[in-house]
C-alpha cells in the first residue's frame, strides 16, 4: 500500500489524486492523505510518498471531472477539500474513480460510502460558511481597514470570500482564518486574493481592531436592548448560535 | 422663571393630564437635545423588539460593483437574541413620540416614559455602518405617530430615500408603513423598501376599536393595498426582478392545476382584491373562501377589479408633502418611467408585503385568527402574515391578565397552521370550525387535524398525489418531493420511505404501503405500535378523542399503519 500525502488544499488534494492514479498501483494499493505537518502515525506495511503540489496537475484533474462527471460534482469535491477531516482525500479520490465510470449520475448514488462521504462534506462546508456570512464580524481598524477574524472549521476562507466583496466593493477588508493564518485581502474596488498572514501583523490588526471603533459599543447596545426579556430563550439562542462561534462575535465580547 | 397669575389660572384649569402632556413634551424637547446616538439607539430599538419580523429574505440583488451592499434571497441571520430570535435587520423606531393610544403598546401617547427621535442622517450612518461590519443586512424601520400619520410616513420616505440615494445603500430595506398614512407617501416609500409591512395588530375590527382607538380597519387595509397594487405594477414592468408572488399563491395555483380545478383558486380568484371583499374586511368581516365570494359581495359591487382607482396623478403633489417630492415628481410624467430611476435595480417591494397580529389580547379564536389571515394571504398575496404572543407592557384594565406569560406556545401552533395554509393548501376551515375554534396546544395543528379525519388514512404512498401525501403527519414538503421523484423509479418500501424522510425526528405515520386500500375504518384500529404509556388506548385514538398529551405519545410511538 502507498500512501500519498498531499498538502490539505485544493491544489494539493488533487495533485495527490493526479500522482495516485499515474502511477499505475491499482486503486486498491494506493491511499491519500491530506496532511500539511510532519505529525502523523506510520502504518507498518504503508509506503508513504509526499506530493509536490502542482498546480497544473490539479488543474488537469478538475478539468478532467468537469467534462467526464458533471460542472456540480467538481463544486461538491471543491468543497468537500474544505473539510477539516483528514479522510476526505482517499473519499475525494474514489470518488473520481467511481465517476469516471458513472459519469453525471455519480453524485446520486448516495449508496456508496465514498459518495455519502463527499456529500455529507460537501454539506457541512457549505453550512459552516453559510453560518459566517451572518455571524463574521469585522471592526475598523485606524488605516480606514475592516479586519475580521474567524476560526473555522472547514477552510473555508476563499468560500466565503466572493460574498463580502460582492457585498463591501468599495471597502479595504481582510478576513483571517486565524487558525490557518491565511487571508483573504481585498483592496477597495478591486479582486480579492488570498494571502499567508505573519503572527505580527495579526497582532496588530487585532490589538487596533479591539479598541477605537466607536460602532462596537452601539452594535452591543442595540443587541442587549433588542432582546425580550418576557421571551428569553436561552436554549433556543444556544442552539441557533452555538457558543463556537461567539468569540470573535462583537456582540459577546464584553472585555473591551 | 415668572409668569403671571392670569398664567397660572390657566395652568389650573388645564386638565391635569393635559398638563402632565405638555410637561413631558418641554422635558422631553430638553433632553432630545442631549441624547447621544446610543441613547437614542438604546431607547429606539427597545421600542421596536416587540415587532416580529426580522427576516431579510425573499429577494436576490447581486452587489452592482461599487455601492455597498446586495441581498441574499434566502436570507441571513446575522445574530440570535437572548430570545432565541433571528437579529438580521437594524430594528428601530423613526420615533417613539406618538399621538395614537393603542392600549397594548409602551410607545402609547399616555405613557410617561423616555421619548427619543433620530435624525434622517443618524439612522443612515447606523445603517451604513453596521452593514459595513457585518452585523446586519439592513434596515427596519418603524415609527411611532409623530404628530399625523403623514408627517410620520413622510419622514420615513424621507429617511429611505437619504439611504438609498445620497449613500447609495444596496442592502435589505423593510419599511413599516403608518396606518392612515397617504398612498403616495406609501407609494414613494416601496420603490425604496424591499419589503413594505403594515400590522393588522388585532384580528377582528371590535378588537381594534377597543385595543387601537385611533387605527381602522380601513387606515390599516387602505396602505396594505395600495402596496400590492404597488408590487403588481413593478411585478407586470420589471418582471421577475418585480418580486415573486407569495406562498400561499403559488400553491393554490399548483393545487388548482394538480386536481383540474377542483381544489385551490383560479387566476381570476387569485386577483386582486375586489371592492366588496375590501369592504366587509374594513367591516371586521371575514370573507369566506373564494368560492363564497358572492356571499360577500351582495354589495352587487364588480367582481373582478380590472380598472385600477388611480389617484388623479395631478393631486399627486400636493404642497407640503416635500419629502417624497421628488419621488413623486417623475411618476406625475409618466408612471414607468419612475422605476427606471430608482427601482429598475430593485423593483417596488420585491420581498413582497406582510403583517402581524397580537395574539391573546383580545378574545379571538385561533380559528379566527386563522381565517384572517388566510382572507390576507387570499387578497393581498401577503408574504407573511406574523403572529406575536401578547405581552402586558402597560398596566391596563382593558388588558387581559396572562398568569402563564405570553402565550408563546399558542403562538407557535398558529405558526404551524401558517405553514399549512401556506405550503400544504390546507383551508382555515378544514384546520378548525366554529364549533372547534381552537388548537389543542399540544399537537401539532397536521396532526389534530388528521386525528379528527381518521377516514382518509392510511394513504397509499406510491399512489397518492402530492398534496395528498403532504396531509400525512410526519411527511413534509421535502419527503413528499422526494417520494413523488423516487416513485418514478419503482415501487417503494418502507425502507425507501425512511431514506425519504426528512430529518430525523420521529414522526407518526399514517401511510401504508400495501395494495389493500379498502379497508374500513375498523381494520385500521388494528395498529402496530410499541407498548408504550399512552398505548393501552389505540381504539381512542382511531376515534379521534385523544386531547391529552399520552396522546402524543402514543401517536409518536405507533409505528406503520400495516394493514
Ligand atoms: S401607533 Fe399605537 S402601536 Fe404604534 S407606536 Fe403609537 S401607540 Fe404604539
Amino acid at each position: 500500500m502507498r500512501v500519498y500525502l498531499c498538502e490539505d488544499s485544493v491544489d494539493g488534494i488533487f495533485t495527490g489524486v493526479y500522482d495516485a492514479w499515474a502511477s499505475r498501483l491499482g486503486h486498491d494499493n494506493v491511499k491519500l492523505l491530506a496532511q500539511s505537518g510532519e505529525v502523523y502515525e506510520p502504518e507498518l506495511f504503508c509506503e508513504y510518498q509526499r506530493v509536490e503540489t502542482d498546480p497544473e496537475k490539479a488543474g488537469k484533474v478538475l478539468k478532467t471531472i468537469r467534462n467526464r462527471i458533471s460542472e456540480y460534482a467538481a463544486q461538491m469535491l471543491i468543497r468537500a477539500c474544505c473539510s477539516a477531516d483528514e479522510e476526505k482525500a482517499d473519499d475525494i479520490y474514489r470518488f473520481i474513480v467511481l465517476g469516471l465510470n458513472m459519469g453525471r449520475r455519480t453524485s446520486d448514488q448516495l449508496s456508496d460510502p465514498h459518495v455519502m462521504s463527499i456529500f455529507e462534506k460537501d454539506r457541512q462546508v457549505g453550512n459552516e460558511a453559510h453560518h459566517y456570512l451572518g455571524f463574521l464580524r469585522f471592526s475598523r481598524v485606524k488605516e480606514g481597514v475592516l479586519f475580521a477574524e474567524f476560526e473555522p472549521k472547514g477552510d473555508i476562507t476563499a468560500i466565503v470570500a466572493p460574498h463580502f466583496a460582492d457585498r463591501l466593493p468599495d471597502e479595504n477588508f481582510i478576513i483571517c482564518d486565524r487558525r490557518r493564518r491565511k487571508a483573504a485581502v481585498h483592496p477597495a474596488g478591486d479582486q480579492w486574493f488570498l494571502t499567508e498572514v505573519s503572527e505580527e501583523l495579526l497582532q496588530k490588526m487585532e490589538e487596533s481592531s479591539d479598541r477605537g471603533d466607536e460602532y462596537r459599543n452601539l452594535w452591543k447596545v442595540f443587541f442587549t436592548s433588542i432582546g425580550i426579556e418576557e421571551r428569553r430563550n436561552e436554549k433556543l439562542q444556544n442552539n441557533l448560535l452555538p457558543k463556537r462561534f461567539r468569540s470573535m462575535m462583537t456582540e459577546f465580547q464584553i472585555y473591551e | 422663571m415668572c409668569y403671571n397669575m392670569e398664567n397660572k389660572h390657566m395652568f389650573a384649569i388645564l386638565a391635569r393630564e393635559q398638563y402632565l402632556i405638555i410637561d413631558r413634551m418641554v422635558r422631553n424637547m430638553v433632553l432630545q437635545e442631549r441624547l447621544s446616538l446610543e441613547e437614542k439607539l438604546r431607547i429606539l430599538s427597545d421600542a421596536a423588539k416587540y415587532d416580529v419580523a426580522c427576516t431579510s429574505s425573499g429577494v436576490e440583488r447581486a452587489g452592482n460593483g461599487k455601492d455597498l451592499g446586495n441581498a441574499a434571497a434566502c436570507g441571513i441571520c446575522h445574530s440570535f437574541a437572548a430570545d432565541g430570535r433571528c437579529i438580521s435587520l437594524l430594528k428601530i423606531l423613526y420615533t417613539n413620540e406618538c399621538v395614537f393610544d393603542c392600549k397594548y403598546c409602551l410607545n402609547r401617547s399616555s405613557n410617561d416614559i423616555e421619548r427619543a427621535t433620530f435624525t434622517p442622517e443618524e439612522i443612515c450612518t447606523l445603517t451604513m455602518e453596521f452593514y459595513r461590519r457585518n452585523y446586519i443586512e439592513g434596515l427596519f424601520l418603524s415609527s411611532g405617530v409623530l404628530r399625523s400619520p403623514n408627517e410620520t410616513m413622510e419622514k420615513i420616505v424621507q429617511t429611505l430615500q437619504l439611504l438609498r440615494v445620497k449613500y447609495r445603500f444596496n442592502g435589505y430595506i423593510h419599511c413599516k408603513a403608518i396606518p392612515g398614512a397617504s398612498e403616495d407617501l406609501i407609494e414613494a416609500a416601496g420603490w425604496f423598501a424591499d419589503r413594505m409591512s403594515i400590522n393588522m395588530e388585532l384580528p377582528t375590527a371590535e378588537g381594534l376599536k377597543a385595543l387601537a382607538p385611533h387605527k381602522t380597519r380601513r387606515t390599516i387595509l387602505t396602505p396594505m393595498r395600495k402596496i400590492q397594487l404597488g408590487i403588481e405594477e413593478s411585478r407586470a414592468a420589471l418582471g421577475m426582478m418585480g418580486g415573486n408572488e407569495g406562498a400561499y399563491r403559488v400553491t393554490q395555483k399548483r393545487l388548482y392545476e394538480s386536481t383540474g380545478g377542483r381544489l385551490g383558486t383560479s387566476k381570476e380568484q387569485r386577483g386582486t382584491i375586489s371592492e366588496g371583499t375590501l369592504k366587509l374586511l374594513e367591516e371586521g368581516g371575514i370573507p369566506g373562501k373564494p368560492g363564497n365570494e358572492k356571499r360577500s359581495e351582495g354589495t352587487g359591487a364588480h367582481s373582478q377589479r380590472n380598472t385600477r382607482s388611480r389617484t388623479e396623478q395631478t393631486d399627486i403633489l400636493r404642497e407640503g408633502e416635500s419629502a417624497a417630492e421628488e419621488v413623486l415628481l417623475e411618476r406625475a410624467g409618466n408612471r414607468m418611467l419612475r422605476p427606471d430611476k430608482l427601482g429598475a435595480a430593485r423593483g417596488f417591494a420585491a420581498a413582497g408585503q406582510s403583517t402581524q397580529m397580537i395574539i391573546g389580547a383580545t378574545g379571538e379564536s385561533d380559528y379566527q385568527i386563522l381565517s384572517v389571515a388566510e382572507a390576507l394571504y387570499q387578497k393581498f398575496d401577503l408574504k407573511r402574515v406574523f403572529y406575536s404572543a401578547f405581552i402586558r407592557v402597560n398596566d391596563d384594565s382593558a388588558l387581559p391578565e396572562i398568569p402563564g406569560g405570553p402565550p408563546l406556545l399558542r403562538e407557535h401552533r398558529l405558526y404551524q397552521a401558517d405553514w399549512l395554509l401556506r405550503y400544504y393548501g390546507f383551508e382555515a376551515e378544514e384546520l378548525l370550525t366554529e364549533q372547534k375554534p381552537n388548537f389543542n396546544v399540544f399537537l401539532d395543528p397536521k396532526c389534530d387535524w388528521a386525528l379528527r379525519n381518521l377516514e382518509q388514512f392510511p394513504v397509499e404512498v406510491n399512489r397518492a398525489d402530492y398534496f395528498t401525501l403532504l396531509r400525512v403527519p410526519g411527511i413534509g414538503t421535502r419527503s413528499a418531493g422526494r417520494i413523488v421523484r423516487a416513485r418514478q423509479n419503482g415501487t417503494l418500501r418502507f425502507e425507501d420511505l425512511k431514506k425519504a424522510r426528512s430529518g430525523a425526528e420521529t414522526g407518526y405515520l399514517f401511510y401504508y404501503l400495501c395494495r389493500k386500500d379498502d379497508v374500513s375504518c375498523e381494520d385500521r384500529g388494528e395498529l402496530h405500535y410499541e407498548s408504550t404509556a399512552g398505548a393501552e388506548r389505540p381504539a381512542e385514538a382511531v376515534q379521534g378523542r385523544f386531547h391529552d398529551l399520552s396522546a402524543v405519545v402514543f401517536v409518536r410511538r405507533c409505528s406503520i399503519w400495516t394493514v
